[in-house]
């Protein structure tokens, strides 16, 4: 059924109304995400602002774990959505994955209160079952981090039980379930079980390399590829061909990629060569993307009954174009990232990367969603281009900014000061940090702006507007 | 590697890439709006990469092997527009053609 013809009152699956509500969840979380971004931010301002009440690492802490686990959300309820649409039928386990919903909202909420009011415990092993694991990006307790890995098997079989009682499989559903796959078992890195500080840390990138990056980036491309379908009336055959690119590309280059996260931990020396080699190949598919968004925009000539999806999809094309591939391609090969790792300029291409990457493609799937929930033709108006606006603008100064404070510490803490403690205080009161510092929390407060009007715009009711002569019909 | 070389390369390398990236956009709106002049720009930008990649080789600091790898990558950028949006084509033809 093509958009202009979608009935308003059309019925929802169970599994599409279970999606709104992660999509709810996820999008209040991106609002507490960017308030502890903001304040995390504040510090690098003032200080000693609320010493020994809220430390700026408790700050740092709500505003990264909630950034997975939004994000996360958001992807659990983009793959409920489509579920159903793209096997037919109602989604197995729905009773089950809608108390996960609420077993994870209460989660989150415990484990963020223990965050904010207790903080830390004695090195014992109560503090890492419930109070943090000490580890950067998955800190909850080991308790929460066993309630994740339950919600990842329940949403596993949600998806293979829709599959198996569907007898349907398409190429989209394979390249998901076989994704399920470390999905689940790569996330049991977040468990620390070493002593040793470098093996440790070796397990624990490929958490963050393969989970948050490799696997998350096939589970959006699956997702975009629906989106794609839907939005854009793009075929099936299309978007499965270049899901297929996507996941050679992974596999090929991304997976040893993960080399350049092992640059400095204590690895063996063959990792500079390895991680510098595929990471300087990441670029390449990046451009052949820059190539095909142009494409599909041109083709449809920017008609879509849906702009706000059609503009985030663009959007993310561009954004991880330049957040993973200029950014990333700047500090990646070892004697640079020798002088720039743990510097702001990694904060810079890791607030790009992200953004690009993740961020501009679930909001995409939450417009697609909110035009099927309320049933308009044509998804356009002025509100969302502030949204749109602000929150691109936003992240584009926060992270210019952040890339000038990155390269004035690496050049006078690291390259002049020879990372030594003195000259890492002498870098963080340079002018051209400082500069950087001011103009991350003014752009910060614009992209609060936008997520402000970005949640207006997608709770306020739309009007109707009559669609475009040609809308998209989904393959 | 100088603290000036660190930022000088770190630019370069950041440059070859912005480079590459004009290549493939100009080079796609040239082709999709049969615009000669975007793909003669987009050509000029490669152009530009390559010239960056040649600087990165000649300026900075790094060993033989990684400049001969961002040479080589340079060398890439040129056949991936052209590549990737044949491909579009044919993909997009073939699903035309399809009864």
């Amino acid at each position: 059924m093509s958009v202009d013809t979608m009935p308003a009152a059309e019925p929802l699956y169970r599994s599409q109304r279970l999606a709104l509500r992660y999509f709810t969840a996820a999008i209040a979380l991106f609002g507490v995400m960017i308030v502890f971004g903001l304040l995390s931010a504040a510090y690098y301002l003032f200080p000693s602002m609320l010493f020994n009440t809220l430390n700026f690492n408790t700050s740092k802490i709500m505003h990264i774990d909630v950034l997975v686990i939004w994000l996360l959300m958001a992807f659990v309820g983009a793959v409920y959505w489509y579920l159903p649409k793209e096997l037919g039928r109602e989604m197995a386990g729905i009773r089950a994955a809608e108390i996960t919903f609420w077993v994870f909202c209460v989660a989150v909420a415990l484990v963020a209160a223990t965050f904010l009011l207790v903080q830390y415990g004695s090195a014992s092993e109560f503090t890492l079952w419930f109070i943090n694991q000490g580890r950067k990006y998955v800190e909850a307790p080991r308790w929460a981090a066993i309630g994740i890995v339950a919600i990842l098997l329940v949403f596993s079989w949600n998806v293979v039980g829709t599959c198996v009682k569907a007898r349907r499989m398409t190429g989209i559903m394979w390249v998901m379930v076989l994704d399920l796959i470390p999905l689940v078992v790569v996330y049991l890195d977040a468990f620390p079980a070493d002593t040793n500080m470098s093996t440790d840390l070796y397990w624990w990138w490929w958490l963050v390399h393969m989970w948050v990056e490799s696997t998350w980036e096939v589970l959006i491309g699956c997702i975009m590829a629906l989106v794609l379908m839907d939005v854009m009336g793009t075929s099936r055959r299309i978007v499965e061909a270049w899901l297929y690119i996507e996941v050679m590309l992974v596999l090929g280059a991304g997976i040893l990629g993960l080399g350049h996260h092992y640059f400095w931990i204590g690895t063996p020396q063959y990792w500079l060569a390895i991680g510098g080699f595929f990471s300087a190949l990441e670029p390449l598919p990046l451009l052949g993307m820059v190539v095909h968004a142009v494409y599909d925009a041109g083709m449809h000539r920017l008609k879509t009954n849906n702009q706000p999806a059609f503009y985030w999809i663009t959007a993310e094309a561009l954004g991880n174009f330049i957040g993973a591939g200029i950014w990333g391609f700047m500090m990646t090969l070892p004697q640079i990232n020798l002088f720039s790792h743990g510097t702001q300029w990694t904060v810079s291409h890791g607030h790009f990367a992200f953004y690009g990457a993740y961020v501009c493609g679930v909001i995409a799937v939450m417009y697609v969603a909110r035009q099927r929930v309320t049933g308009v033709p044509m998804l356009a108006g002025r509100t969302w281009r502030w949204g749109f606006g602000l929150l691109n603008l936003g992240m584009v100064g926060m992270v210019m900014a952040l890339l000038l404070a990155g390269m004035a510490q690496a050049f006078y803490g690291r390259a002049i000061g020879g990372s030594t403690l003195m000259a890492f205080t002498t870098a963080s009161e340079n002018l051209w940090f400082k500069s950087g510092m001011y103009a991350r929390m003014l752009f910060g407060v614009v992209f609060a702006a936008g997520y402000v009007a970005l949640v207006y715009d997608l709770l306020r009711s739309p009007r109707r507007a009559p669609a475009i002569a040609a809308a998209p019909e989904p393959a | 590697m100088n603290p000036a070389a660190l930022l000088e390369t770190a630019a370069l390398m950041g440059l070859l890439v912005l480079a590459g990236g004009g290549y493939g956009g100009l080079y796609g709106a040239g082709r999709l709006w049969s615009r000669p002049a975007l793909v003669r720009a987009g050509q000029a930008c490669w152009l530009l990469a390559f010239a960056i990649a040649l600087l990165i080789a000649v300026r900075t600091p790094l060993d033989v092997g990684w400049k001969l790898l961002i040479l080589a990558s340079a060398l890439v950028y040129a056949v991936i527009p052209p590549a990737t949006w044949r491909f579009l084509q044919r993909l997009h033809g073939d699903e035309e053609s399809r009864p």
